[in-house]
């Protein structure tokens, strides 16, 4: 176990987002206000650290062959129970994750991640692969947040912060003033745009540092 | 890489590995429901509460001069007809005071929109509420959230603006034309249930 290895891996050199390239419909879809970006981040966090550590858990008594089918059922009743529970006990929470954590079963970074790593490693160390490439996917989800929102409806922290509007969500705090933003940016092509560049800019940061 | 085409990897034909498969899946398959049954059993109460709570605050927004509690009211044929015919559905309906409340069910752009739609003994719309919906966060939500006062712009309709629609006597938030039209679809039925009630 590489602890070091494993957080630089899942922040930086294999980054879910930016260089596995997982997850991508719900990167595109819901990175259009900061508070979205950080919800759908810890929510995907805690689901793949724990499905991480069940399928690491269960991984000597999965036959080969249907491994894939296993590691779906386990995913899919794990997200559900999350929702149920959410739903039960923090409706508030639920309330405004609720859209998200349906998406979490075929976030592809969960079965990515099983299929990769906590199906051969270790239950210690699946759990922290499962906390890192959680804070990769997070990070990534909030720059495009910021960068989407900033330029897209000149705003910063929608969701979470600035003045309340009537249905009682925070607008965020105006940055830029409202009539210059380009609001093609909060469209999905301004999601594929933003992606473009970042996985661009990532490529082009990594192939530098390896010289 | 070569550009034959690979023949596929044997499968291993041995009815005991078959079987073996079939069983643990099988079993996975059994304990996780069996899990998602008594998780259900034991969050059941309070999402009913919850989803209560939800409807009879969206009563309260969409009836501005509810007195008392609202009655529930037998849904009729006519009225379910009368729904299906505006392409939705209705599932729950209020009285109060002559003025009706309405919970009808739409599609949206990612699953079913559940709304709250308000109409008054004159069968003009008092306002629309969302209970439920699952449309795509920053996007259908804006719809859902009533960004822009888009749900308030149904308040003072009636059947005489005939049917509603986006682009025409709707405006929609660019980028969510699905929602709004779903949300507009619930608001014509709910105008064609509250018609039929008289």
């Amino acid at each position: 176990m590489n602890l070091k290895k494993q957080f630089m891996d899942g922040l930086l050199y294999q980054n879910p987002v930016l260089v596995q390239v997982l997850g991508m419909c719900s990167t595109m879809a819901i990175t259009t206000s900061f508070f979205n970006g950080l919800g759908m981040g810890v929510a995907v966090t805690v689901i793949l650290t724990l499905s991480n550590v069940i399928i690491s858990a269960i991984r000597k008594i999965v036959p080969d062959k249907i491994r894939i089918a296993m590691f779906i059922v386990v995913i899919a009743g794990f997200v559900t129970m999350v929702d149920l529970f959410l739903q039960a006990f923090v409706p508030a929470l639920a309330e405004s994750l609720g859209v998200f954590i349906p998406l979490i079963v075929v976030n592809c970074i969960i079965l990515g991640r099983a299929e990769a790593f906590s199906y051969k490693n270790g239950v210690a160390a699946s759990f922290f692969d499962g906390v890192f490439q959680g804070i990769g996917y997070t990070l990534v989800l909030l720059a495009m947040c910021i960068i989407r929102e900033l330029l897209g409806a000149g705003t910063f922290g929608g969701g979470l912060l600035g003045p309340v509007n009537a249905a009682g969500t925070h607008m965020g705090i105006q940055i830029i003033p409202s009539q210059f933003p380009a609001g093609m940016l909060t469209l999905p092509v301004g999601g594929f745009l933003v992606l473009g560049c970042l996985i661009a800019a990532m490529q082009w940061a990594l192939s530098k540092s390896k010289k | 890489m070569s550009n034959e085409v690979k023949t596929k990897e044997k499968v291993d034909m041995d009815p005991k590995y078959i079987i073996k498969l079939t069983v643990t899946l099988f079993v996975t398959c059994v304990i996780v429901a069996g899990l998602l049954g008594l998780v259900n059993q034991v969050t059941l109460p309070n999402i009913t509460a919850a989803n209560e709570k939800k409807t009879a605050d969206a009563i309260q927004k969409v009836m501005p001069e509810m007195e008392g509690d609202p009655v529930a009211l037998e849904l009729t044929e006519a009225m379910t007809a009368a729904a299906s015919g505006a392409g939705a559905t209705v599932t729950e309906a209020y009285e109060s005071n002559g003025a009706y409340a309405l919970k009808v069910v739409a599609s949206g752009s990612q699953g079913n929109i559940e709304m709250m739609v308000g109409v008054d003994a004159e069968g003009a719309v008092t306002g629309v509420s969302i209970v439920n919906n699952s449309e795509t966060a920053g996007i259908g939500s804006k719809v859902m959230s009533n960004e822009n006062g888009v749900l308030d712009q149904f308040i003072g309709k009636s059947a005489a603006d005939g049917t509603l629609s986006v682009g025409k006597n709707v405006d929609a938030i660019s980028g969510a034309t699905v929602s709004s039209r779903g949300v507009t679809t619930g608001v014509n039925a709910a105008l064609a249930v509250a018609g039929v009630m008289g």
